[in-house]
């Protein structure tokens, strides 16, 4: 297998690796998983303001899944929320040099990043109904 | 000053010991017996002198006679004539071979080619330590059985067969044996004549020989039809020009190899490796601790991505599985026969020891690799079950 050298800069020293303690404020979890191809992926993100303040990520999986998680996780950074969800995959693979077989991996660490989005969403959706529930108990009172 | 390279796959190929080149490098040039050994003239005959003083150092450490030896290109060559030459000179015809299901390629895919010939073929299982009994070979065996090959010291995970047991079932029913010694030759002792193997193939260059020679043991008696043709080099057996200082080399080879001292010292090696390894959590022997080679360690690592690990391990010379393998994503035969997941056979190595390694290398590769291990593990922890399994 050949590498590229930035797929073995990025494999040899990831950025972003690791997680958020629990209950880090701001912190949602994603994460996605293909048995057959090899690769479980967890994204922890970390917003501020409607900004994505800092990625980490957990892989276990091929040196260029690795390379490719990190490097999402650098392109993220100050992003807007939405950006979750239109990562251009097309441009990592050609960042990294990524053969044509491993495209398939990408498409789970895509997975993954929506799995975050959809928890953001979740998350949102809790704190509007816990907002409009003080606000009823305010009324009441 | 940079460390010199750890070369730790000397199951896939050693170097030449220097005694060797110095043998070889005599019999080149002008000054040499550059001579072709079949020549009739005075430097012809000093070849063909070397030449068979080669055939005698083989012969003498694996306890044959002189004239029971026939030069080849390596083991494969010698494994594709013992088992294509038995076949096709059998005298009845016979179209059964028995062989296992962990065998070198070469002895593999020859079996493939034997099937596409109308010959029947029984692959016998291994347990999960590696190993084949006398009894598989003998249920296995049938009136129309005309040759079981089984190899001595498995290139992958070291395990020992006992081949003089299987040799002595396979002469009860009256069946040729042929085995695969690649591996073993220089290693362990081998008495061939004493087992009554009728064919054992044998290699230099992974007892610190040179590529491109090994031989055939061919039993006094044993018949076969050669599967080179243009010449009566060998007795008819191969044809070709001898290459007098391949030959030279490995009979060189074979006369510095002592296998009661050189296994001895190559097992505490390896043991050293494994009391160092032993300590990662999550580290598994592949194989058989009581019959195994000295110079090979296989283990793999649960919770690690067998990609990541060679990559992040490529200063290292190991294989995974075996070198002839290693590019290839499918998981080993071999390993898969144990019984071994694709996630845990992707994620084995296969470490080796020879002549030219030291305590301070071992130690050095026990560091990198549990860093390695370590740092991967992190990566993925809180990864599903399936990953460790």
């Amino acid at each position: 297998m050949n590498y590229s050298s930035e797929v073995l800069q990025r494999f040899g020293l990831p950025q972003a690796d690791g997680a958020f303690p629990d209950e880090t404020e701001g912190v949602v979890r994603g994460e996605a998983e293909d048995r057959s191809l090899g690769i479980w992926i967890r994204f922890d993100v970390q917003l501020r303001d409607g900004l994505i303040r800092a990625v980490r990520f957990q892989l276990f999986g091929c040196p260029h899944a690795i390379a490719a998680a990190s490097l999402i996780c650098e392109r993220l950074e100050g992003k807007p929320a939405r950006a979750l969800a239109g990562i251009d995959l097309q441009a990592v693979a050609g960042s990294l040099d990524l053969p044509v077989e491993k495209y398939g991996k990408l498409l789970r660490i895509e997975d993954a990043l929506l799995a975050c989005r959809q928890a953001l969403g979740r998350s949102q959706d809790t704190s509007e109904a816990r907002k409009s529930c003080d606000e009823d108990e305010t009324k009441d009172s | 000053m940079s460390a010199r390279p750890l070369y730790l796959d000397n199951a896939a190929t050693t170097a030449v010991d220097p005694e060797v080149i110095a043998a070889m490098t005599a019999c080149l040039g002008t000054d040499g017996s550059f001579e072709n050994p079949s020549s009739a003239h005075p430097g012809g005959a000093r070849a063909r002198q070397l030449v068979e003083d080669a055939r005698e150092r083989i012969a003498a450490l694996v306890n044959a006679q002189p004239g029971e030896i026939v030069f080849t290109s390596g083991a494969t060559e010698s494994n594709n004539l013992a088992i294509l030459g038995s076949f096709d000179a059998d005298p009845r015809s016979r179209k059964h071979f028995v062989t296992t299901r962990i065998e070198h390629h070469s002895v593999v895919d020859t079996a493939h080619a034997l099937e596409a010939r109308g010959v029947e073929v029984t692959r016998l299982d291994c347990d999960a330590k590696g190993v084949v009994t006398t009894g598989q070979v003998l249920d296995a065996i049938t009136d129309a059985t005309a040759l079981v090959s089984v190899m001595h010291v498995n290139n992958e995970i070291g395990v020992i067969q006992d081949i003089e047991a299987i040799a002595q079932a396979c002469a009860s029913r009256d069946v040729r044996l042929h085995v695969d010694a690649a591996q073993s030759a220089g290693k362990i002792p081998l008495d061939l004549g004493g087992w009554g193997v009728d064919l054992c193939s044998l290699t230099a260059h992974k007892a610190h020989g040179p590529k491109g020679i090994g031989a055939l043991y061919v039993a006094g008696g044993v018949t076969l039809a050669p599967q080179l043709h243009g010449g009566e080099q060998e007795r008819g057996l191969r044809a070709g020009t001898l290459a007098t200082h391949q030959i030279v080399g490995m009979g060189k080879t074979f006369e510095l190899a002592r296998p009661e001292r050189d296994g001895p010292r190559l097992a505490k090696l390896r043991d050293r490796l494994w009391r160092g390894l032993g300590e990662i959590e999550g580290i598994r022997l592949n194989g058989c601790r009581e019959r195994c080679a000295p110079h090979i360690l296989n283990v793999c690592f649960a919770g690690i991505e067998g990609e990541s690990l060679r990559l992040a391990l490529a200063d290292i010379a190991v294989s995974a599985g075996s070198a002839c393998a290693s590019d290839d994503p499918e998981p080993s035969h071999v390993l898969s026969s144990l019984g071994l997941s694709d996630a845990l056979a992707q994620s084995s190595l296969r470490l080796s020891v020879g002549r030219f390694t030291e305590p301070a290398d071992v130690d050095r590769a026990v560091e990198r690799i549990g860093a390695e291990v370590a740092r991967l593990r992190a990566l993925a922890d809180g990864a599903p079950a399936w990953c460790s399994t």
